[in-house]
């Protein structure tokens, strides 16, 4: 096996969820990084409909947390998908009858939460959540359909 | 007998932020499998202790310290140890029923 093969084995072998954070804010270059390995996500059809929100303002995502039931921890920062229902209309895309687009933001989660550990960051992600909550404190445009939360930051000493 | 404490347990922010967050697990619990809503409420619990702390509860502070710690640790066994975790909420209603207990003998 090579060295770069044995590298990424390890990498998906050793990722974990991580629920507690420390409170230092996730570096913007890091975040890029992990925006970076979502857009590299397989894809059902190139079509591409997803959108994703970064959210690092404490004061949002303490509003954010409170109508997200799922949010156990205080993450510095937070990768919101969602689909993005005009380019699905686009698209033609059928959401109640073609499930791809979950496997996409299934596959999207998946690359960023790997960038994010090999960037020394943890991350966990969060579906239970009030969407039209989460569409109120964020004031996300009505074509934007919140899917997952992703929590991101440095784990916390007694990370769970 | 002695009146209760009418300490403010409960800021007007911190209640609008259990507000939300009690409305919200009603929406999730409707899609969640059904001992997620256990979760929640003990969540829930959880979180009211810590307003409780944050705003100088004194009246069993120690008490209340070392219960928000057991129902912070034993709740995540919801995902680890379900057959512990639902013996722990067997077991939790007698925690909570001795102090409301020796509370109320303290006022009497």
């Amino acid at each position: 096996m090579s060295d770069s093969a044995a590298a990424v084995l390890h990498t998906i072998r050793s990722r974990r969820v991580v629920r507690s954070y420390a409170p230092e804010p996730v570096p913007e270059d890091a975040l890029a990084e992990i925006l970076e390995a979502a857009r590299w996500a397989l894809n059902g059809g190139n079509r591409r409909i997803l959108a994703f929100r970064t959210v690092t303002d404490g004061q949002q995502i303490r509003l954010l947390k409170s109508v997200s039931p799922g949010m156990l921890g205080m993450p510095p920062a937070v990768i919101l998908i969602c689909i993005d229902l005009d380019k699905a209309a686009k698209q033609g895309v059928q959401l109640d009858k073609h499930h791809t687009t979950w496997i996409d933001v299934g596959t999207a989660l998946m690359n960023m939460s790997l960038a994010a550990h090999v960037l020394g960051l943890g991350s966990c992600p969060v579906t239970s959540f009030s969407r039209a909550g989460l569409r109120a404190v964020l004031e996300l445009p009505d074509q934007l359909q919140p899917e997952l939360i992703l929590q991101v930051g440095h784990p916390a000493r007694t990370s769970s | 007998m002695s009146e209760p404490s009418r300490q403010l347990a409960v800021t007007e922010e911190q209640a609008y932020e259990l507000l939300a967050f009690l409305v919200c697990s009603a929406d999730v619990c409707a899609f969640e499998p059904h001992y997620y809503g256990t979760f929640r409420l003990l969540d829930a619990a959880s979180r009211l202790m810590g307003c409780m702390l944050d705003n100088g509860a004194n009246d069993s502070r120690a008490w209340l310290e070392t219960f928000k710690q057991e129902v912070d640790g034993k709740k995540l066994w919801m995902l680890s140890d379900r057959d512990a975790y639902f013996a722990f909420l067997g077991d939790v209603g007698g925690e909570i029923g001795a102090i409301l207990r020796r509370r109320a003998l303290s006022r009497a």
